[in-house]
């Protein structure tokens, strides 16, 4: 499958996603939902990579990129701020999308899976939460938690449908996203709960900064490393490198530079 | 005061309600320290527990087997306590029953961990239960419970809103998900349709009479019983049917409408509050109000007699003339 079939599958499946949750006033008021297209790229790999697919399989899909938009629209409610109508709204956003994705899995009798989800839904609220009581942490358990908060869902559906040899790949990828982002975040000067508390283990945001540096290279090393124990064609595996986890080297640049 | 005597009602259940408290206990464990305390935190906040007893009440129609019952019982309780700790961040509230909120004693980000954690442990409970119908009606509740909690929003501070507005605003809010624990409870006891429909219908009418008391009790009551000041509605925008009611009259529609959205004094707010309560509106409001539970008393006389049916009357008539 080439880069353009890849793309044009992977939007077909976001416009899927977006009808299925679409209402009105949310639309209006909220941002809407977060379906990322590397998540999509993730439930859609074991299609990709010409594995067993079927319309159930795709439809469960469906349900845990909603999943994930549910939870995304809870992480967006402002910490300590008053309730403004699109605060409300991204409440009320996170809670109709789980109704959502509950009901998708009830009309299509998946009841196992609606308590799989259920289960892993617990682990990330569970992670999520651990940013937030002020224990003490090591970067390696704060790290642990965002692999778990990135890739627990996904991980279930790989486990479900017997896809499990990908959720290594799969975990080291999107938590590479992840920290992309955070680093970005930081670079820009905003402060997430991830910085927040990778600063306060490592007692000061340049530390963060080299951590995240040296994780993202770390990271992509063992993506290069990993990716070629899949028997993947020579397109999806330049898609996954060049388009979903494109890579510089910066934490030797940032050696010589400083 | 109030709560002891409707727990005196249904005291029958319980043993099955002190089992069920203590699921919803266990339901709530969890490894994080903080959404254990959370959570804890809410369930020992209380409640009426009106849903599990519903639930409860329903199934003595059917083969009643606790072990079953409360399958359903918790999972619902806790789908309720779910939507309270997130409304508790979409009101801004501080307290809850005379106790802080989760979004006070923690933050916002908390809050909703919490509610999502524990919707995320109904859900792994209830899909114990092998029943495509029952996770349909359940799945279907939810999402027009968050409907009618959209449409809440929406329809803020809008005093010109129709009765029809405010009725199908409620239906959702709060009517559903006792609708449902009725239905549900019918459903895993093995009833016949034809009971299991008139218990739903009960269920509703019953769901929509208490929130209408709920509307009313926001201005008959003292900020005292209610924990929370008094015309808190009004304050917040929710324009709820003792307010649809006092409009008709062109002053008290003036004095609504010229406060509507604003930062009230103390001696602004005590007064609307006094003038809704001294108006007709009450008595209007109580007066559907009691069309509901009439409707609800009509549904149970299709429904076998017992102690079941007794005690689900009692109720009815306790929701009818409860002070808050």
């Amino acid at each position: 499958m080439n880069e353009q079939l890849i793309h044009s599958k992977i939007t077909s499946m976001e416009i899927d996603v977006l009808r299925a949750v679409k209402q009105r006033t949310l639309e209006k008021f909220t941002e809407g939902p977060s379906v990322e297209r590397a998540r999509l790229f993730f439930l859609l790999l074991p299609y990709f990579d010409e594995k067993h697919w079927s319309g159930e399989i795709e439809a469960s899909a469906k349900t845990v990129s909603i999943v994930y938009a549910a939870l995304h629209a809870h992480d967006q409610v402002k910490e300590n701020a008053s309730a403004t109508k699109k605060q409300q709204l991204t409440v009320l956003a996170g809670d109709f999308y789980s109704g959502i994705y509950y009901q998708m899995l009830a009309n299509l009798n998946n009841i196992t899976m609606i308590q799989r989800l259920a289960t892993a839904i617990i682990k990330v609220s569970e992670k999520k939460a651990s940013f937030h009581d002020g224990l003490d942490r090591t970067t390696a358990e704060l790290d642990r938690s965002v692999q778990q908060i990135e890739t627990e869902l996904l991980a279930t559906f790989y486990n479900f449908y017997g896809f499990d040899h990908y959720t290594p790949l799969a975990t080291l990828m999107l938590s590479y996203i992840r920290y992309k982002d955070e680093l970005e975040c930081l670079q820009g000067g905003s402060e997430t709960r991830i910085i927040r508390s990778l600063n306060e283990t490592l007692q000061h945001p340049l530390h963060t900064e080299r951590w995240l540096l040296e994780k993202l290279d770390n990271l992509h090393d063992q993506i290069s490393l990993t990716i070629n124990s899949y028997n993947f064609n020579y397109d999806l595996k330049n898609f996954m490198l060049h388009q979903i986890t494109p890579h510089q080297h910066r934490a030797e640049q940032l050696t010589r530079e400083g | 005061m109030e709560k002891v005597k409707l727990k005196l009602l249904y005291s029958d259940l319980k043993p099955e309600l002190d089992m069920i408290e203590k699921e919803l206990e266990q339901a709530v464990d969890s490894e994080s320290l903080l959404l254990n305390d959370a959570s804890l935190h809410l369930l020992q906040a209380g409640g009426k527990r009106i849903r599990p007893v519903f639930v409860l009440l329903a199934g003595k129609f059917g083969n009643y087997n606790i072990d079953v019952m409360k399958q359903v019982a918790v999972p619902l309780e806790l789908i309720h306590m779910a939507s309270l700790v997130h409304d508790d961040v979409i009101d801004d509230s501080e307290t809850r029953r005379g106790k802080p909120t989760v979004k006070a004693e923690w933050n916002n980000s908390v809050a909703m961990y919490t509610g999502d954690f524990i919707l995320a442990r109904a859900l792994e409970y209830i899909s114990e239960i092998d029943s495509p119908k029952l996770h349909h009606i359940l799945s279907k509740t939810m999402i027009e419970v968050c409907r009618g909690e959209i449409i809440q929003i929406e329809d803020k501070y809008k005093l010109d809103q129709n009765l029809r507005d405010y009725l199908r605003r409620i239906k959702r809010k709060t009517a559903l998900l006792i609708s449902s624990s009725c239905e549900l409870g019918a459903l895993v006891s093995g009833t016949d349709e034809k009971t299991a429909a008139h218990l739903r219908r009960f269920g509703y009418f019953i769901g929509m009479s208490f929130q209408i008391i709920d509307d009313i009790l926001d201005f008959t009551s003292t900020d005292e019983e209610l924990g929370k000041p008094a015309g808190s509605d009004f304050i917040q925008g929710n324009i709820t049917l003792p307010i649809l009611c006092a409009r008709k009259n062109p002053e008290v529609y003036s004095l609504l409408k010229n406060n509507l959205g604003k930062e009230l004094t103390e001696p602004e707010r005590l007064h609307i509050v006094k003038t809704v309560r001294d108006s007709t509106a009450i008595d209007e409001a109580k007066a559907i109000s009691e069309r509901y539970l009439q409707k609800a008393l009509e549904e149970l006389a299709y429904l076998p007699k017992g102690n079941a049916n007794k005690t689900m009357r009692k109720i009815a008539f306790f929701i009818g003339k409860r002070k808050f």
